[in-house]
């Protein structure tokens, strides 16, 4: 399989500039690029496929420049949102569009297989438009595959889809990595997903690489709210905000360990009533049980705080109202934006 | 019980009222009374009889036949030339292309009365065009290549309009889809976006033809008789409009009725033959099929 370098890629679309990026993929490696919406991911994807002109920067496979070959010469399974499935074609003739193009005389037995191995023979003869969502997701992955891609490009593969069937993708493409050892670079909004298939991460925000790393990178170094949010902080804080409040003590300490952006805390445990010291309190808002113990919601100052009570289940949950005690590891707190760090 | 509850609201919430359903019956009602009533007129006043003789008339199988023919090949000529321009239109942004599509419009909108005097003057003995278009042998006034000529010029329009919608619908991300599985622009137009646009294309080509049929003004100018010559060996005849007409100028109503009542049946049969090949799968599309 090949190994891909994305060196310093730019692009224009209308008034927005994306890059430059840089990204390297080798053999079986998945890359999940995160962003909010407007950063540039369908932009990073469209241009990896041929779609938009390079402005800078240069494409390799394998040691060779592709920049400047058409979308059809590259060899990269491009799947965008929606799925581009051929609605006049039934699902054997999308997954055997490939083949066709490229005159293989076991087309035919070839597209059996991949309808086999994706669980569509039973739906070959049917058109994408009466596919559940998860079947289609199917076809298009089989088509992909179909073409034998040295790079599956996929725009959101789990959109629309239900908890089912996002679990099953995420599981055909880690299969995907490991057996054929395709590189995969997805777009997603699904963290969980992210991080069940993905083994790097990049950041895009306004059309520059905001962050890129491990999933330990990110969850050390949240570079901004929407990082923050993606990797599972439930308590972010805008630095508007903290501003704000500041005469009230718990925000202030946020604000002196808040970045130009704000502030990400990881969920703080909270301390029993007796024997522990304490340094915060809250008024209990929510308390709803779950497979580790209770989240609680509490408000300080006029912050809203996520707290975790471990397991045993209490037998009584925290009431609104009630006072519940929490200390904040030093350590789990990282500032976002210009200046991000950590606290420790 | 309780997760029944909302199910109920909710459908009598939307259920329409029986008002709206009278309103919706009236007016549908109204509008196919209005296409129904005219048809009705023609059949009662031609008794069967005359309707089986004006099939069994060689005059009238004639003019059917040339309208038939004629209307053929002007669908054939928008499909040629009326696809590609829509294709431009729906999918290049250029200069100008306001006023091409002003153009294209224009044969819709005007009397059909001027398009033919417009081609009359164009082709008038001795202009350079009616010299050109006898020399390669295809002379347009009162042939069947005038009738031609007539039907493309106000009909190729729908073709037109049709095909720019139909790409216009067809999904880029599919396209790109179909780049990126190996298909060059060219196998992409051929085996992706044609195909996706085809029922559209195919509907547009229908009205162009149902209106190339119904033609008479431009016809009346250019090729009120038509003589033998090109395609057409067969006595001096005129289009099935040209021909109902005369019979209506000379006062004989029955059988004007008559020819009528049969060119109403043949087209209705053609018209239920498309939309029964849809639903059977007779056609290469059924409803739905091209809906995502």
């Amino acid at each position: 399989m090949s190994e891909w370098l994305i060196d310093g890629v730019e692009t224009d679309l209308d008034a927005f500039h994306l890059g430059p990026v840089d990204l390297s993929l080798r053999s079986g490696q998945a890359v999940a690029v995160l962003g909010s919406s407007g950063a540039g991911k369908t932009t990073f994807l469209r241009t990896l496929a041929g779609f938009l002109p390079l402005r800078g920067g240069r494409l390799l496979r394998d040691g060779v420049d592709i920049s400047d070959w058409l979308p059809e010469e590259r060899a990269l399974g491009y799947v965008p949102q929606g799925l581009g499935l051929f609605p006049q074609r039934t699902v054997f003739g999308n997954v055997r569009y490939p083949m066709e193009l490229r005159g293989r005389l076991d087309a035919n037995s070839r597209t059996e297989d991949l309808l086999a191995r994706f669980r569509l023979t039973a739906l070959k003869h049917r058109h994408p438009a009466r596919l559940s969502g998860g079947e289609q997701q199917r076809v298009a992955l089989a088509r992909a595959l179909a073409a034998e891609p040295e790079l599956i490009v996929w725009d959101e593969p789990w959109q629309a889809l239900d908890v089912e069937a996002r679990r099953e993708l995420g599981l055909v493409l880690t299969e995907l990595r490991g057996e054929e050892g395709i590189p995969v670079v997805v777009v997603t909004h699904d963290p969980g997903l992210a991080f069940s298939v993905a083994d790097s991460f990049v950041v895009l925000d306004r059309g520059r690489v905001g962050l890129k790393g491990s999933a330990l990178d990110l969850l050390e170094r949240p570079s901004n709210a929407f990082v923050a949010r993606f990797v599972g902080y439930e308590n972010v804080y805008d630095r508007a905000a903290l501003e704000a409040g500041r005469d009230h003590p718990f925000t202030a300490w946020l604000l002196a360990a808040s970045g130009s952006e704000g502030v990400a805390v990881g969920t703080p445990l909270a301390v029993p009533t007796i024997g522990v010291p304490s340094t915060w309190e809250g008024v209990v808002r929510s308390a709803r049980p779950n497979p580790e113990g209770v989240r609680v919601e509490v408000a300080v100052d006029d912050l809203m705080v996520a707290l975790r009570l471990p397991r045993p289940w209490p037998t009584n949950l925290p009431a609104v109202g009630d006072r519940l005690r929490f200390n904040v590891d030093t350590e789990s707190v990282h500032s976002l934006g210009a200046g991000a760090r950590s606290a420790r | 019980m309780n997760a029944v509850a909302p199910t109920v609201r909710r459908s009598r919430r939307w259920k329409t009222g029986p008002f709206w359903v009278a309103l919706q019956v009236a007016l549908s009602g109204s509008l196919l009374l209005l296409f129904l009533l005219p048809i009705f007129a023609l059949f009662t006043y031609a008794p069967v009889s005359r309707i089986v003789a004006a099939a069994g008339n060689v005059e009238v199988r004639e003019a059917i036949w040339v309208t038939l023919y004629a209307s053929g090949i002007a669908v054939l000529a928008s499909a040629l030339l009326a696809i590609p321009l829509g294709y431009l239109l729906a999918r290049k942004r250029f200069f100008g292309r306001a006023i091409i599509e002003s153009v294209v419009g224009l044969p819709v909108v005007v009397p059909h009365l001027m398009v033919g005097l417009g081609l009359f003057l164009l082709v008038l003995p001795g202009s350079p065009l009616y010299s050109f278009t006898n020399a390669i042998g295809f002379p347009v006034y009162d042939t069947i290549w005038g009738v031609v000529l007539v039907m493309a010029v106000v009909s190729a329009p729908y073709t037109v309009l049709a095909s720019q919608l139909s790409f216009e619908a067809v999904d880029g991300r599919v396209l790109e889809s179909a780049r990126s599985l190996g298909a060059g622009p060219g196998t992409t137009f051929l085996t992706v976006t044609l195909p996706v646009a085809l029922r559209g294309i195919v509907a547009g080509l229908l009205l162009t033809w149902a209106r190339a049929v119904s033609e008479i003004g431009g016809i009346l100018i250019l090729a009120y008789a038509i003589y033998p010559g090109g395609p057409y060996n067969g006595p001096v005849t005129s289009t099935i409009s040209v021909y109902i007409y005369n019979l209506f100028q000379q006062g004989d109503l029955a059988d004007a009725a008559a020819v009528s009542s049969l060119f109403l049946l043949i087209a209705f049969a053609l018209f239920l033959a498309v939309r029964v090949g849809e639903r059977t799968g007779w056609l290469p599309w059924r409803r739905g099929d091209l809906t995502p």
